[in-house]
């Protein structure tokens, strides 16, 4: 790891100003738990000149609005949002998914906003020594070589998956993020937050090298709402996702769907709702058939490469299991 | 400062009956926790010498290349770098991504510094095409990749046995016929501490130090008297701790080799060890093969003929595979044939790892036998136990079918199906293993003040050889281990063996004991004239000797020590009737496979294992958990990853390399097969890492019918079994 | 190059050797520094933007004592513990460099975190706790005589890291089941295989400290 300056500005303007207008490999980064950040500048991929720490910002902060709806700061760690007894009864999908991060060594030092703005864990780009769209490149080696774990959805010309489960589950819960900049703040929702390898590939989000998120903001759940994340990882132990399904289900008195919401992690370069897999569940009963259904609609634009079509057999049964425990 | 026990021996050392044992045979706490679980143990990567160097090695980051420049001449100007040397000149070819492809090496003051340099040398190189895989080894024209000087092609000569017209004349008469090919990944030892040295110079007629992370505290010296230019008894090595072997860590290599040198021109400590990434990259690994095995059997279930085609896939190296059929007997010997050779590819050559061979061969078998057995409606033990000869076995595998709950399982002749996407599956394998012992000494010496010494130049690789040094010493003079210090890895000591095959405690263990018997016939000697009876008639126990049928003539142990006027030093030597030479082991796994998803989770395993008499019953069932542990993690998750346009060794990291962690691990049960009453001694730790994957496989297979041919078992392809590949 | 801060009363344990303060280092920074409007800078009494850069020298809370190490921001706590201390605290171990394994489980602010991840500069003023914290070998925790008694421990490389873990892991689930336990204790791995005697480790110490708590 080449060395950096540490910069702990004592306020948020302060923090921007030190970030840079364009991206370069050396320009100064943000860094709040560093558990994704570390892990990047070992291995060569980004060698910032500065890290802009974000501890004395104060940005770790658990705010319920008057209606049921809840901001979290940015660097509230995810050991914190796991155990959060009113995010547990509020938002259980979202508790899952904390749960499902990394370990207790992770859990504790890793911020909301890290993981929502962490880099791929594509093998290809996490090697120091390969070069790669993602490194400014002009390959993607995962597209015709090791691509187990590459996207099924959305990939080209970079085929990454997107790793981070609470991006998954906050798109589902329709939640937006604050992000600061030297123009002042604006809202993102969640659904517009990551962009694609064909739209950009030196970021996996829109946010400008110059910006911070801040805060990411739930609404209030409809009442009646059932919601659930779950998490495939090959290891049960301690690591990222196969692939990840969020799902919620409004049901009426019957146990018919009204409305329900399915994104899929870990299968796309950036989170992946699949509206279709919704349709395919609502006016129906809870049950197998609906969803086998929802299962079968989820995959049906899936696209995948020589060693993850494995992939397209495992979301159908994701989204089956995921429903079930809903049931 | 000690002399040697007087006059002729009485009588023959023996391990006792086991009802009469206090020390053996019973849990014993290893004498080396206290420091292990504190931190306080010292291990090769934890040693500081002041004005030590630290030093790294730069490996090329793919198989095969042309060196067109290495410059190291930025890199020797950084602060703090003291000595950096090229090891490849212009025109040079890396061969094979291994000890062949480390191009320089860098010593500094500081671990950053010589990071930092090696990150500085600037390396132009012209790649080549990588041959990763064996089908780029065989295709026509593929670059001859092999170490052998002459070789014109990358596949080694075939080892042939049998008749191959008798083998097919059997198998065209059998009842039941199975034919598969087998693939079976190449895995790493992961020894959590990397291998490297230590290396502290010395005058010509002083002694260097070389701390090692090695298996062979005796033999590592002599792996580093050329470099260091001295005799190897010039040499002394220590092995305090090590963090892991498995097979990987036999000589010093060329991480050894370069801190030897870079000490011998600096004339400083020197810290060599590699990084995780050049582990994974040039510490050797386990071989794959490729296994087309056919076997058929008669309507008894007897396996009556037996075809094998392999190729071992050990990189720059031969690979292992022992011939067939492995364990199981083929009724007519003759109608079993094989042709196994090596396909070569640029990559680290494999090292021997925990039973070398033995885990591929029984991947392939206890496959083929699960089949035949579903072909003939048979039950899995059932079918096992008339095709292994050893008793021994046949009643393991009842106590392993037990304890999994075998009698209870509905599908225990045919595989079953899944509900609910949800399947619950039995699998069984079994194992042996012929250790034996060769020659080792030990020194028991005892002090005047009570004190007790038992030394022997063995190493503790996580076995617990430390606690049974010392609790064999307390067992025969009837003391309680912590009275005993045992003194191990450190090559000026009596010589032992190089701990490999599970040879340690065949070889070692009747050395210190003959040790300890000979001081204890010493100390008897002594008290001849005072309790009055002769030599052999004693009894000692709970820290006291006394006459054999008259306890009113006693001493305590204080006393007795007190009698010598020096210390008693006794020279113990490998007996060969207090080892056992050979061992068996059954295991079975339980798991349960969601179809849907693929997910395969493990829910118990079991082993019953024999071994002569346990030593040390905790750390003997830490040793099979241990086995159990690592053949699920092989069978769940390992494999090494190149990519194979480039030839990057992609899975050089424990992120991609996965290991079983906590949430993998089943109810483990670890019975010792106590039916075993041969009083003698043997290792075991090879045994239980051989059938484990085995069982799982057989455990997926009848769950849901799914017959997985290749390793890991992990979603992709489960998933691709049941349904296809997409 | 630079000097300590004395306008610093924070009782920040890292020596404020490093502050960017006046306008000429600004300029050779080859920028403007903090947010707010560059004609305010001039007035401005706190520095908005501490910056540490270089090796400079800092104090550690390490295993309740104050100590003091020489480190550069990319200073990992592992390596200011292994390497950069005096005498150095080697009980906690690297083995991948990657936040993958656990070995290097420290606890920070009595939080299990992994130190080949964390830079010591981060830690400063946070009390850190490492495996020579918990006991020693004439004195051990709980936990470690626990290790010891259940064979939790084979090579013994990643046992440190497994104790601390255990520590932290009964500290925050005194009531964990065994699958609790095992989620626990999923960011350390062993290649012996000892996870089961590490299980077996942890549960009697639950049961013992249970059987105290009755007893109180």
């Amino acid at each position: 790891m080449k060395d950096f300056d540490l910069k702990l500005p004592e306020n948020l303007d302060a923090a921007i100003g030190e970030l840079p207008a364009e991206y370069t490999r050396e320009g100064a980064q943000v860094l709040a738990g560093g558990q994704d950040i570390v892990t990047v500048m070992k291995d060569d991929i980004e060698q910032p000149a500065a890290l802009v720490s974000l501890q004395r910002l104060g940005l770790d902060g658990i705010e319920w609005d008057g209606d049921g709806g809840v901001t979290l700061g940015a660097t509230v760690t995810v050991q914190a949002l796991a155990d959060d007894a009113g995010l547990e009864r509020a938002f259980p999908a979202l508790r899952e998914a904390a749960q499902s991060i990394g370990s207790p060594q992770i859990r504790s030092q890793a911020t909301l906003g890290g993981n929502l703005n962490q880099r791929p864990r594509c093998p290809y780009y996490r090697h120091p020594s390969v070069s790669c769209f993602k490194k400014g490149g002009s390959v993607c080696l995962a597209e015709f070589g090791f691509n187990k774990y590459a996207a099924i959805f959305g990939g080209g010309p970079s085929y990454f998956s997107h790793p981070s489960d609470l991006a998954t589950v906050l798109l589902m819960l329709g939640a937006t993020a604050s992000i600061s900049g030297p123009g002042g703040e604006r809202k993102v929702p969640l659904a517009e937050l990551y962009v694609l390898p064909e739209e950009s590939l030196e970021t996996e989000t829109v946010l400008r090298p110059d910006e911070i998120l801040t805060s990411v903001t739930i609404p209030a759940p409809p009442a009646e709402t059932r919601s659930s994340y779950l998490k495939f990882k090959e290891r049960a132990s301690y690591d990222f996702a196969l692939a990840a399904v969020a799902v919620s289900v409004v049901l009426d008195g019957s146990g018919v769907v009204t409305d329900a919401r399915v994104v899929l992690g870990g299968v796309a370069p950036k989170p992946w709702e699949v509206p279709a897999a919704a349709r395919a569940l609502i006016g129906k009963s809870m049950g197998p058939e609906a969803w086998t259904a929802a299962g079968a609609a989820a995959v049906a634009d899936a696209d995948p490469l020589e060693h993850n079509g494995y992939k397209v057999h495992l979301v159908k049964g994701l989204v089956f299991r995921a429903l079930e425990s809903l049931a | 400062m000690s002399r040697p026990t007087s006059g002729p021996v009485a009588s023959d050392p023996s391990w006792g009956n086991r009802s009469d044992l206090d020390v053996l045979n019973r849990d014993i706490p290893r004498v080396d926790g206290p420091v292990k679980a504190t931190g306080e143990a010292v291990y090769t990567h934890d040693v500081r010498l002041p004005d030590m160097l630290w030093a790294r090695v730069l490996v090329h980051p793919v198989p095969r290349a042309e060196i067109e420049s290495i410059d190291v001449e930025a890199a020797s100007e950084m602060p703090g770098v003291v000595h950096i040397e090229a090891l490849k000149e212009p025109g040079d070819a890396v061969r094979y991504l291994g000890d062949d492809a480390v191009l320089a090496v860098v010593a500094a003051e500081t671990p950053d510094q010589a990071a930092d340099a090696l990150g500085a040398i600037v390396v132009k190189a012209r790649r080549l095409a990588p041959v990763v895989t064996p089908e780029q080894a065989l295709k026509e024209g593929a670059p001859v990749v092999s170490r052998r000087r002459k070789a014109d092609s990358n596949v080694g000569r075939a080892n042939e046995r049998g008749d191959e017209a008798v083998a097919d004349a059997a198998l065209a008469g059998a009842v039941a016929v199975v034919e598969r090919t087998f693939v079976v990944p190449i895995q790493h030892h992961v020894c959590l501490e990397t291998h490297g040295h230590v290396v502290q110079p010395a005058p010509d007629n002083e002694q260097v130090t070389v701390y090692a992370s090695t298996q062979s505290v005796g033999g590592t010296p002599r792996g580093l008297a050329r470099t260091l230019g001295r005799d190897a008894s010039k040499i002394r090595v220590l092995t305090p701790h090590m963090g892991g072997g498995f097979g990987s860590k036999f000589g010093p290599g060329l991480e050894g080799a370069l801190a030897a040198r870079v000490a011998n021109v600096t004339g400083r400590p020197v810290h060599l060890m590699l990084t995780r990434a050049d582990e994974f990259a040039i510490a050797g690994n386990r071989s794959g093969s490729r296994q087309k095995l056919k076997v058929g059997a008669d309507s008894d279930g007897r396996l009556v003929g037996l075809k094998l085609e392999a190729d071992k896939l050990g990189g720059v190296s031969g690979g292992s595979l022992p011939g067939p059929p492995y364990i199981y007997t083929v009724t007519d010997g003759a109608a079993v044939f094989s042709k196994i050779r090596s396909v070569h590819t640029a990559t680290d050559g494999s090292r021997a790892m925990r039973a070398p061979g033995h885990p591929q061969a029984s991947f392939a078998m206890e496959a083929a036998v699960d089949e035949l057995g579903y072909l003939l409606g048979m039950d899995l033990v059932d079918i096992r136990i008339r095709n292994l000869e050893s008793a021994v076995h046949h009643r393991q595998l009842r106590r392993v079918a037990e304890e999994i709950g075998w009698a209870d399982h509905p599908n225990r002749d045919r595989p079953g199906a899944a509900v609910n996407g949800r399947a619950v599956g039995i699998g069984f394998g079994v194992s042996v293993w012929g250790p034996g012992g060769r020659s080792s000494r030990c020194d028991v010496t005892v002090r005047p003040d009570g004190s007790v010494v038992s030394a022997t130049a063995t190493q503790d690789l996580g076995t617990g050889a430390r606690t049974y040094v010392a609790a064999i010493v307390a067992e025969e003079l009837g003391l309680t281990v912590d009275m005993v210090e045992a003194r191990i890895g450190d090559s000026d000591l009596p010589p032992s063996v190089t701990s490999g095959g599970s040879v340690t405690t065949g070889s070692s263990a009747p050395a210190i004991k003959d040790a300890a018997h000979k001081a204890r016939e010493g100390l008897e000697a002594l008290l001849t004239d005072v309790l009055e009876a002769p030599v052999g008639s004693y009894v000692w126990k709970d820290g006291r000797v006394s006459v054999r049928g008259d306890a009113s003539r006693s001493l305590p142990w204080i006393a007795v020590c007190a009698l010598l006027r020096e210390p008693l030093l006794a020279q113990g030597e490998f007996r060969d009737f207090l080892h056992e030479g050979r061992i068996h082991g059954a295991q079975a796994a339980k798991v349960e496979v969601d179809t849907l998803t693929g997910r395969v989770k493990v829910l118990k395993m079991v082993t019953c294992q024999d071994q002569g008499l346990p030593l040390n019953r905790l750390a003997l069932r830490s040793q099979i958990n241990g086995g159990m542990v690592q053949a699920l993690s092989y069978g769940l998750l390992e494999q090494r990853v190149f990519d194979e346009q480039d030839g990057f060794l992609l899975s050089d990291n424990l992120d991609l390399y996965k290991i079983a962690g906590s949430q993998e691990i089943p109810e483990m049960v670890a019975l010792i097969d106590d039916e075993d009453e041969r009083p003698s001694v043997c290792g075991m730790a090879e045994a239980p890492v051989i059938p484990g994957h085995s069982a799982i496989a057989g455990a997926i297979h009848n769950a849901c019918g799914a017959r997985l041919t290749r390793m890991p078992f992990t979603a992709d392809n489960v998933l691709e079994t049941l349904y296809g590949k997409i | 190059m630079r000097e300590m801060d004395p306008s610093s009363g924070e009782p920040s344990a890292i020596s404020r050797r490093s502050f960017l303060k006046g306008a000429t280092q600004v300029a050779a920074a080859g920028g403007i520094i903090g947010g707010a409007p560059a004609s305010e800078q001039g007035t401005a009494v706190e520095p908005e933007v501490e910056t540490l850069s270089g090796s400079s020298s800092m104090e550690l809370l390490v295993n309740g004592k104050s100590r003091s190490v020489e480190v550069q921001p990319r200073t990992t706590l592992l390596h200011a513990l292994r390497n950069q201390m005096k005498p150095p605290l080697t009980g906690t171990k690297e083995v991948c460099g990657t936040g993958s394994c656990g070995a290097c489980t420290v606890l920070i602010d009595g939080q299990p975190a992994y130190s080949c991840l964390t830079l010591a500069v981060t830690c400063a003023g946070r009390p850190v706790t490492t495996v020579e914290g918990f006991g020693s070998a004439d004195a051990m925790s709980d936990v470690q005589q626990s290790f010891c008694d259940k064979d939790g421990m084979m090579c013994g490389f990643c046992t440190p890291g497994f104790v601390v873990a255990t520590h932290a892991a009964l500290d925050r689930a005194p009531k964990a089941t065994l699958d609790e336990l095992k989620y626990e204790l999923s960011g350390n791995f062993c290649r012996c295989g000892t996870y089961p005697h590490v299980f077996d480790a942890a549960q009697a110490v639950q049961k013992d400290r249970a059987r105290g708590e009755d007893g109180r």
